[in-house]
């Protein structure tokens, strides 16, 4: 009988000798999502990957992309300096952590957004600091336990979620921002689709994109990877609402 | 074309930049370099070349290493509180070996410090401030031309090692005006960059190209897995060898000085006056001026301390380039400080000027006399 | 009847987190609990091969790229929502 393969093969992904995520670790599934979103724009050897830190930094030595990776907190800094660089010809996208993204890196994060950069943001949000053992981070939920808030964390000393694409919505300079998920089937897709759009955007040269990726880490949520589904789906959908916030065609 | 013209030392970062091809430049304001920005916010958009003033000194020289990435040239140009924020993103370009040029245009410290000159950032610029230790090409002019020679030659050495590279200059060199003539400089063949990014479509062989700043965290194909040992030995192998090849310096009258001065930048222009006055008075007087104050001219200090010659180094700082001077005359001979507490005013605008090198000139050859 | 799709799992790579078995709405992949990879994860299994439709969410979900799915080209039509793929045979 004949087959043809309908899903699967190396695609983007390169083998490492060992792996580099951890089991059930959805930066690879978010990975996978911009790489579809890139084979559908017809844009794969036209791409500039700049990956953050930590567990974000694995995707440099497993996607199949021309990348660069960076200093905490500075990516979007980076992105900034090779879109502009050439001219804004490839698709240049940034995948940060949470705190990568909106910690350390708000600064870059901000002015990028303001200015209108023709670059991507992609924030991996996993609730917490994963290759460091699972500190708190900017986007850990009230309540929830993490290797800096043994007693779950509080808004009296910590502050409260940080919610970036409705943040950025008024910015003039971000023409999209959205969050997606990975861990459903119907979520991936869409968060396919997010990004496909985001880069579109990007490379129409309208301005700044930003897309977040729900997602889970079960090493440091101490989960297993079918549990840490069930926590998105109940906790983090609950404070992190998925959807389009903002999506215009111009920003001038 | 050669052109003439009469311009600030920080404009003629500019002019030095636009010789070198340089295709962008990212920085942010601060006192006394603003010029800098300035020229390149008026001459670089209309030339269809990048500019982007960005929202911090760490933004810019992380804007720089994004686009050396891409193989163009990249430039950026501060002063000490802002290169102090660079000295991270410098490490992870020693690692990532991606060329860039940045100018510090050094003013006083420590902390805010004074908004007008001095010779604070030596160590910094020398040793790296940031993690691991690592060593970059530090050029020092000491006039407007020189600064648009050297910045040219930073870029050409910056290509020749894939390295960043540095001009040491400051807030005095930076704002006088002296003539300058504009033109490109040829040091040399470099390299293609086939190493640059643009997308996997660009590369003749097909496969991807890739920077990493980790090594030795992240295992990368790229790399034919060599181990974390194994970079660090190429770095060193390509410190070495920039210490071998890329020694510059000018020396003066060395034959039979008994007192060596050992100075760079603006105090250097100033020691060659002092060297002169003391050599009208029969004194015997020599100067070394390192153009490189890295990789710094350890030979020729070392063959005059093994003459019996004694050195007197004299900088705007409390001491930096000294140990430099002690280091490579390893014991042989005695090495003085004329430091920046013999400015000649208090104020922040006090400098090095020639009265005070030759006073201690005066000093110390007839408190000791002649050759040891 | 003759299945429309066949799944192939390639445990050198896989590390069982279990989203292949979790969301195969037809049965077709299931954790014996006595399988392992050659690393020592949870081995997911192919099973009720009749069933499959080759509707590939177990290769969309798996993070390690571990799953190829073909369909069976005298099979018919493809399934509402499942994208395409290249015909090209896997390692």
């Amino acid at each position: 009988m004949n087959r043809s393969l309908v899903y699967g093969g190396d695609k983007f992904n390169i083998r490492t000798p060992a792996p580099l995520h951890c089991p059930g670790c959805h930066h690879p599934l978010a990975n996978k999502a911009i790489c579809d979103a890139i084979e559908a724009l017809g844009l794969v050897g036209e791409v500039v990957a700049v990956w953050g830190v930590g567990c974000a930094a694995m995707g440099m030595a497993t996607v199949n992309l021309d990348s660069i990776s960076t200093a905490h907190g500075r990516a979007l800094d980076v992105a900034t300096g090779i879109k502009r660089a050439l001219r804004g010809k490839p698709l240049v996208f940034a995948v940060m952590g949470d705190g990568d993204c909106v910690a350390i890196g708000a600064e870059a994060l901000f002015n990028a957004a303001a200015r209108g950069e023709k670059v991507t943001g992609i924030m991996i949000n996993n609730a917490n600091y994963g290759t460091t053992g699972g500190q708190m981070a900017p986007t850990t939920l009230l309540g929830q336990v993490t290797a800096t808030t043994p007693e779950g964390r509080s808004a009296e000393s910590t502050g409260f979620p940080v919610h970036v694409p409705e943040m950025l919505v008024p910015w003039k300079g971000v023409t999209y921002a959205a969050r997606g998920s990975v861990h459903t089937p119907a979520n991936f897709q869409r968060t396919k689709g997010y990004l496909e759009k985001a880069f579109k955007k990007q490379m129409d040269g309208v301005g700044f994109t930003f897309v977040e990726v729900v997602s889970a880490c079960p090493s440091d949520w101490h989960m297993t990877p079918v549990d840490c589904l069930k926590f998105i789906e109940e906790k983090m959908l609950a404070e992190y609402p998925l959807g389009e916030f903002k999506d215009v065609d111009t920003i001038v | 074309m050669v052109e003439k013209l009469f311009v600030q030392g920080n404009e003629a970062i500019g002019w030095g930049a636009l010789m070198a091809g340089c295709e962008a430049f990212f920085g942010y304001p601060i006192t006394p370099q603003n010029e800098v920005i300035e020229w390149f916010s008026r001459e670089y958009p209309r030339r269809g070349l990048v500019f982007l003033q960005s929202q911090s000194e760490t933004a810019s020289v992380n804007m720089l290493y994004g686009a050396a990435s891409t193989g163009i040239r990249a430039l950026t140009s501060t002063s000490s509180p802002g290169w102090a924020l660079m000295q991270e993103t410098m490490s992870h370009a020693v690692n990532a070996e991606l060329p860039f040029v940045v100018v510090v245009v050094q003013r006083g410290g420590i902390g805010q410090g004074t908004t007008q000159h001095a010779q604070m950032d030596y160590t910094t610029a020398t040793r790296g401030g940031g993690q691991g230790g690592y060593r970059v090409p530090v050029v020092a002019p000491a006039s407007v031309q020189e600064t648009h020679d050297f910045v040219q030659l930073a870029f050409y050495l910056a290509d020749k090692y894939r390295t960043p590279a540095i001009v040491l200059t400051d807030g005095l060199l930076g704002q006088m005006m002296e003539g300058l003539e504009v033109k490109c400089l040829d040091f040399g063949p470099l390299p293609e960059k086939d190493w640059a990014l643009r997308g996997r479509a660009y590369h003749p062989d097909g496969k991807r190209r890739a920077h990493i700043c980790e090594s030795g965290l992240v295992p990368l194909e790229l790399h034919v897995l060599r181990t974390y040992l194994d970079y660090i030995a190429h770095w060193e192998a390509k410190f070495r060898e920039m210490e071998r090849n890329e020694v510059r310096y000018e020396s003066y009258l060395l034959e039979d000085a008994e007192l060596v001065l050992v100075a760079y930048g603006y105090v250097a222009r100033v020691c060659l006056d002092a060297m002169d006055e003391a050599r009208s008075a029969g004194l015997k007087v020599g100067l070394v001026r390192p153009i490189t104050v890295w990789p710094f001219p350890k030979q020729v200090i070392r063959e005059q301390a093994e003459r019996g010659a004694r050195f007197l180094v004299a900088e705007d700082s409390l001491g930096q380039m000294v140990e430099d001077v002690r280091l490579a005359v390893e014991g042989r001979s005695e090495v003085y400080l004329l430091s920046m507490l013999s400015r000649h005013v208090k104020s922040p605008s006090g400098m090095i000027l020639s009265d005070s090198v030759l006073n201690e000139i005066h000093r110390l050859l007839e408190k000791v006399g002649g050759r040891r | 009847m003759t299945a429309r799709g066949e799944v192939e799992i390639n445990e050198r790579y896989c590390l069982g987190c279990g989203y292949c078995a979790h969301f195969c709405n037809r049965g077709c992949i299931v954790v014996p609990g006595d399988r392992f990879t050659p690393q020592g994860y949870l081995l997911p299994v192919f099973v009720n091969q009749e069933k499959c439709t080759g509707c590939a969410m177990c290769s969309w979900m798996c993070p390690q790229f571990a799953i190829d799915v073909y369909r069976h080209v005298d099979a018919g039509a493809p399934a509402k929502g499942t994208p395409k793929g290249k015909a090209k045979p896997s390692k």
